[in-house]
């Protein structure tokens, strides 16, 4: 079969500012050189960004409790790097995409620094606030907290969202120590970086002690349940903290399941109005499932944008803001909502002048797997370097749907099985899970809806779920003429394959396969290894 | 010049002095120099700290 091949696409604007974006960077560096120019107006708006930044984390700085935990636990280190993140990740946007992206990752810094106030203020160790610390129930990195919908004065608190999950977004070598601490006490090396990095902040005494109880749950794989028993036996043994496990079906696409995973929601609920004293409230959930339904809608619209030649919200900011918004918020922040309403009317406005966010685009990916953790602007560098726009990811190809949201004695029925629905579809886990059908045939699905003439497959080495597919994948690629691109790595770990390692091999793939010249050819080979 | 006009020359003096000195840490990236050369004394610090390890 011939293979499909999009027709490139020159943007008649011309970029302002640095074009040459590897000049940037300091070899050997931790840091860059120097910040982007980007034109006078893009400038001043990055700038009063950066400024409102300085600000968020200000406020954090000057609550001494805060400052004391900074002493005491190893992963704040990595937030002196903030900044530095939002700079990675707004690389060469420009207009209305440099402002979708501040939009999406200021918000984030701030919903992240409250939620770092709050575990130190109940902390044991630092704020030792007692009557605080029983209105937080602790979630796990990777859970849905749909089950937090009802208590709105409850607090879902995941101490592993910032420990590890954010750190490696803001540090590339932030989870290496509690990964080899985890395996200096026996824990097998060949699994999931994630939840052994996990593991390895509790085994290293490094996360802190909050909360009422706590909700784990077997999101997103056997990884989790490893690294979830290592921390519950000492949440409850010994910081005394009772934990409810959720197991959410694994087959979630069959009918047979979705009773008994309903009804294991009504048990997480009754186990934590029991352990906090708390009472379900049906006007909060309903008034959090309308927020939800938005951003589902909102979500849907974005990614039928992307399927035109015009595709406005995409790449690592929509992935990290759809987990954010689907997963840790789901409908419980009025903020998001608000931040959602923004992006809309900054995606119509630049969709409405077909506006493009790089100077050429070369090919339409679909970008599939479980990406890079360590290398999340990835999607960055594959648009400004080949001219490759990531239409999509697989962590925005969540739930579709509307729930239910008026409150009838059917609908507050219904409302379990809406909760067990969004757990069970937990990014990521709604693909690596649930039969070939989500992983397999709906990612030819979508290169079909989106015009796609590209697919780059990352290969997370110690995913077990995902690995098993590789030989399905290529066969299918081949049956279809789509180029696919596999981006091997190691989630957390970046001494295993480095971000030059995972580059390379698109690298590779452009040159010899495709022929192709990059488009920013300082892009092509970075000396980052020591970087943030 | 009346005290109104004073205030306000000084005032723009200052707004402007801030924006010198906040825009050139800014596009200089010396606020991450700075904080990337923190970070080894906080990580010797952390290693020095006693912790329970243990499963």
């Amino acid at each position: 079969m011939a293979i499909k091949k999009f027709e490139t696409m020159k943007n008649p604007e011309p970029i302002k500012g640095d074009k040459r974006y590897g000049d940037l960077y300091k070899p050997g560096g931790k840091v860059r050189k120097r910040r982007e120019w980007r034109g006078v107006g893009d400038t001043l708006y990055d700038y009063w960004r950066w400024l409102g930044i300085l600000m968020t984390l200000g406020k954090f700085a000057v609550v001494p409790r805060n400052v004391k935990a900074m002493f005491r636990y190893r992963w704040m280190a990595n937030y002196l790097a903030v900044p530095m993140m939002v700079d990675r990740f707004t690389q060469g946007l420009r207009g209305e995409y440099l402002r979708m992206a501040h939009e999406q990752q200021d918000l984030i810094i701030i919903d992240v620094a409250k939620l770092l106030g709050n575990i130190f203020r109940g902390d044991r160790r630092i704020g030792n606030d007692e009557e605080f610390s029983k209105i937080n129930v602790l979630v796990d990195e990777n859970e849905m907290t749909a089950v937090m919908m009802g208590f709105p004065n409850l607090k879902s608190t995941s101490r592993e969202t910032p420990s590890t999950y954010v750190s490696v977004l803001l540090n590339q070598h932030a989870a290496e120590h509690y990964i080899d601490v985890a395996q200096e006490f026996g824990l097998a090396g060949d699994v999931c970086p994630m939840p052994e990095a996990e593991a390895g902040v509790s085994i290293d005494d490094d996360a802190p002690v909050l909360g009422a109880c706590a909700i784990q749950c077997n999101t997103t794989c056997d990884g989790s349940l490893l690294g979830n028993g290592v921390i519950s036996r000492r949440l409850e043994k010994e910081d005394g903290i009772p934990v409810f496990q959720l197991p959410a079906p694994l087959r979630h696409k069959e009918d047979d399941v979705q009773e008994y995973a309903a009804e294991e929601i009504r048990r997480a609920i009754k186990f934590i109005e029991e352990h906090t004293g708390h009472k379900w409230d049906w006007d909060y959930y309903f008034e959090c499932a309308r927020r939800v339904n938005y951003a589902t809608k909102c979500r849907n619209e974005w990614l039928d944008m992307n399927k035109t030649d015009y595709p406005q919200v995409f790449g690592g900011n929509l992935a990290l803001y759809t987990e954010t918004n689907y997963m840790a918020i789901c409908g419980k922040v009025p903020e998001f909502e608000r931040c959602d309403r923004r992006l809309m009317k900054l995606a119509e406005k630049a969709y409405k002048k077909q506006k493009m966010a790089a100077p050429e685009y070369r090919h339409r990916a679909i970008v599939w797997g479980v990406q890079s953790h360590f290398y999340m602007d990835f999607l960055v560098w594959l648009l400004n370097c080949w001219g490759i726009v990531p239409l999509t990811d697989m962590l925005s190809c969540i739930n579709t749907e509307m729930i239910a949201e008026t409150d009838t004695p059917e609908n507050r029925e219904q409302a379990y099985y809406d909760m067990a629905m969004l757990t069970e579809e937990m990014i990521m886990r709604n693909r690596t899970h649930g039969g070939y059908k989500v992983l397999l045939d709906d990612l030819f699905e979508f290169v079909e809806e989106y015009n796609a003439d590209m697919i780059i497959l990352w290969e997370h080495i110690t995913c077990k779920a995902l690995d098993g597919m590789h030989g399905l994948f290529e066969d299918r690629a081949r049956e279809r003429g789509i180029p696919l691109i596999w981006v091997d790595h190691q989630l957390f770990d970046p001494r295993v394959i480095s971000r030059q390692g995972v580059r390379d091999q698109v690298n590779q793939y452009m040159r010899t396969v495709m022929q192709e010249e990059p488009l920013d050819p300082t892009l092509e080979i970075l000396d980052d290894d020591n970087s943030w | 010049m009346n005290k109104i006009a004073k205030f306000f020359l000084y005032l723009l003096l200052t707004c402007s002095g801030l924006f010198v000195v906040t825009f050139t840490i800014y596009i200089l990236n010396l606020d991450m120099k700075m904080t990337s050369m923190i970070e080894p004394f906080l990580l010797r610090h952390y290693d020095r700290i006693d912790r329970d390890q243990h499963l």
